[in-house]
């Protein structure tokens, strides 16, 4: 933990809604709802009257009859988030990306360059709010849980500094729920012992704590209620698995239908691969079933590869072996492919040419179309006329 | 049943008929055991995992005939433990009573009918040479791969070539042919995938003499002396490999077989994990280098011949020893297209034998 409050939260405020306002004036001050079937994103105007991110379509209009629905433009997002990034890293090298819509900056040490954290947070927003035309807010704090809780009760478009020294007094008074690991059940466990705020958890004592939600989280929740969180910020942590899923509904599907959504996605997924330098061992099925269970199956070669076919062969592999769980469990509503066991692609022990089309012609080939003349360009014959939806924004491999 | 054997020759029959025991029960409890089958002074021993089956035959002292499964870890590791000497097996109700000297034991005994039973192959017999076998599977086996999830090629194809037999396994990132000129085996133009965990555990019996083969349908059974291995034979299509094998080859090394297998085993020690060894080839000798990041390099001059470009082409250490290691003779040869084309690892005095590697690309 630094002594001084050097750390800042950056985190943008409804960020796939504030995009939408910022592109179509008629939408500014209104209540905007990104995504018909389930919200995507909500504006402060539609939160306000009780819309959540993740709410069915339905639930959202009955809460907020007036709001505007609209589409989601996933390549607008990226292309923000691009530019909002642009800003961080001009600001400092110390960025490290949580996701499209937020990030930790390390800006201590930078004060006879660029001035105090405070300071550099104002100049941040101002920057953010010209170039990128977006509502930025930002909590500055010594530790990166607490810049992260001071963002959060800074929105919107808001700006909170906890200064040293004054750590407890801003985080005692907030309920349990801030702390950074409490989700509803451990909220709930602290509830039912009248544990509400961040005081009661740093006042009960580790030790019983520990005996409430066990030794890992008892001891993490203790530490983070009295303020200490040692992390520093990480720059270029690298991602340890690659993976996209795609929910099916819930109609009844064929052998074809689910090999044509494995396909799709293994495509995907291994084009970010190459596009990241890396290579994998471990394909990761995931399953979800009409009853709501999940499964997942996975399987790791026995070299890394960067190439789409044996990765396609695996994932089907797997598909095939579960057949059985499938059917019993009513049929699949969603399948998930994720690349893990990544290592980068600097020695790769090379594969016997038996088809012409292994060896990685046709991959390199592909990626360099849809490089050039973007992902449409070029696709797989069976997923000719299929909607495989934009690709959700993500922060590069 | 009731016999009485020497301790050594029993834990040499267990040995090897519990070598195809299901390393996990799975669905079939029976599989973990040894099934023991007495007839007049012969007791025959079978171990099987449904897919291999292996039974060794042995002379004994027999008192009472009969049949047991005894569990085959247990058994096994008892005996083993056993003084020296003469061993008594004996089958009372639902245990089997293994003692020796004053020691006794009595073990729980697996229900013999569940043991799945071998059906007689009716194909034709037809003799190999066990030495000249045994040499080719050393070569062969140890290019096939592991990976279950490529059923295919965890088998050996064993097909007609001319007058002679043909074994061909890879793991798809290095292939091994091996010839067995003369020894017809198969009719023309047949062919079939051995498991070759089934050909690693034939290689381990096979001595001298002859070794007699059945080809069913749908399995196939090697008789060596006492030992008789039964597999079944894995369905598919191998990949087509001839057009793999490059017909020329612009760049020829010649290198001793022991110095390279030697100066491989050092390098290899600072090529850790996915780290390959470059070679760099060149007019008169070679370099040998390994580099793994935050750990070190290791480097070695190699006197050798080369004819052709001069390049830097790197490999898996243990994929090129294995290749090197198989070929016979004092030499070998190493003939390059480029860095990214597969490699020909061959003997100078013998054509029989060829190892094809994938290079590992490096950036």
């Amino acid at each position: 933990m630094s002594t001084e409050a050097s750390i800042l939260h950056a985190d943008l405020d409804a960020f796939y809604a504030s995009v939408e306002q910022r592109d179509d004036p008629r939408l500014r001050g209104r209540p905007v709802i990104v995504g018909g079937g389930v919200v995507l994103a909500a504006s402060y105007e539609a939160r306000a009257m009780g819309v959540r991110s993740a709410m069915g379509g339905a639930q959202a209009r009955r809460l907020c009859p007036r709001a505007i629905v609209v589409p989601p433009r996933m390549s607008a997002y990226t292309e923000a988030s691009k530019a909002v990034f642009e800003v961080f890293h001009d600001t400092t090298p110390l960025v490290e990306a949580l996701s499209i819509d937020e990030a930790f900056l390390d800006v201590g040490g930078l004060r006879r360059i660029a001035g105090s954290p405070t300071e550099i947070a104002v100049k941040l927003r101002r920057e953010v709010r010209e170039r990128v035309g977006l509502p930025l807010s930002v909590g500055v704090a010594c530790t990166k849980f607490l810049a992260k809780v001071a963002s959060a009760v800074g929105k919107p478009d808001g700006l909170l500094v906890v200064e040293a020294g004054t750590e407890l007094d801003f985080l005692r008074p907030l309920p349990v729920e801030r702390l950074w690991g409490v989700g509803e059940i451990t909220a709930a466990k602290l509830h039912a012992r009248a544990i509400t705020t961040v005081a009661d958890v740093a006042d009960v004592g580790e030790a019983a704590l520990v005996a409430m939600l066990g030794r890992a989280s008892g001891r993490h929740l203790h530490a983070l209620a009295r303020g200490l969180d040692p992390r520093p910020v990480h720059v270029g942590r690298r991602r340890r698995s690659i993976g996209s899923q795609r929910a099916m509904g819930r109609g009844p599907k064929t052998a074809g239908d689910i090999d044509r959504t494995v396909v799709a996605l293994v495509d995907r997924v291994a084009g970010r691969l190459r596009a990241a330098g890396r290579v994998t061992r471990t394909v990761t099925v995931r399953l979800r079933f009409d009853d709501w269970s999940r499964a997942t199956r996975s399987h790791t070669l026995p070299r890394a590869t960067e190439h789409t076919e044996p990765l396609l062969a695996t994932a089907r592999q797997l598909l095939a072996d579960a057949r059985l769980v499938i059917e019993q469990r009513g049929g699949l509503t969603l399948v998930g492919i994720a690349l893990g066991n990544l290592d980068d692609d600097d020695a790769i022990q090379l594969e016997l040419p038996f088809d012409k089309h292994t060896g990685g012609t046709l991959d390199i080939t592909i990626d360099d179309l849809r490089e050039r003349f973007g992902r449409n360009a070029v696709t797989r014959a069976v997923l000719l006329g299929r909607d495989l939806g934009d690709s959700v924004p993500l922060l590069p491999d | 049943m009731k016999f009485r054997c020497e301790r050594d020759v029993l834990v040499e029959a267990l040995g090897t008929a519990t070598r195809a025991v299901a390393s996990r029960g799975g669905a079939l409890p029976v599989l973990s055991g040894v099934k023991a089958e007495l007839i007049g002074n012969r007791l025959v021993l079978s171990g099987s995992d449904l897919d291999l089956t292996i039974q060794v035959g042995v002379e004994v002292a027999g008192q009472a005939d009969g049949v047991a499964v005894l569990p085959a870890r247990l058994t096994a590791d008892i005996v083993r433990a056993l003084e020296p000497g003469a061993v008594h097996i004996e089958v009372e109700g639902e245990e089997g009573r293994i003692s020796s000297g004053r020691s006794q034991f009595a073990v729980r005994l697996l229900p013999a009918d569940d043991f799945p039973r071998l059906a007689e192959s009716a194909a034709d017999e037809v003799t190999l040479d066990a030495a000249a076998l045994a040499e080719a599977l050393r070569q062969v086996v140890r290019a096939a791969s592991h990976d279950d999830a490529r059923p295919i090629l965890t088998g050996v194809l064993m097909a007609a070539e001319g007058d002679g037999l043909r074994l061909v396994a890879t793991d798809s990132y290095r292939l091994a042919v091996r010839d067995l000129p003369g020894a017809s085996v198969l009719r023309e133009g047949q062919a079939v995938l051995v498991p070759s965990k089934a050909l690693g555990e034939l290689g381990r019996v096979l001595t001298t003499g002859t070794v007699t083969l059945r080809l069913g349908e749908r399995d196939a059974t090697f008789v060596v002396g006492d030992t008789r291995l039964t597999t079944r034979l894995i369905e598919g299509e191998f990949p087509n490999y001839r057009q793999l094998i490059p017909s020329t080859h612009p760049n020829r090394l010649t290198v001793g077989r022991e110095p390279l297998l030697d100066a491989l085993r050092r390098v290899k020690l600072l090529a850790r994990e996915a780290t390959p060894v470059r070679i760099t080839l060149k007019g008169e000798g070679i370099e040998l280098t390994a580099i793994t990041q935050d750990v070190g390099q290791a480097h070695e001059d190699l006197d050798a011949k080369y004819e052709g470009t001069e390049m830097v082409i790197a490999f898996n250490p243990e994929y090129l020893a294995d290749g090197v290691e198989a070929v016979e003779g004092d030499e070998v040869t190493l003939e390059t297209v480029d860095a990214l084309k597969p490699a020909v690892v061959r003997s100078v005095e013998s054509q029989d034998y060829l190892y094809l590697l994938m290079p590992v690309r490096v950036s």
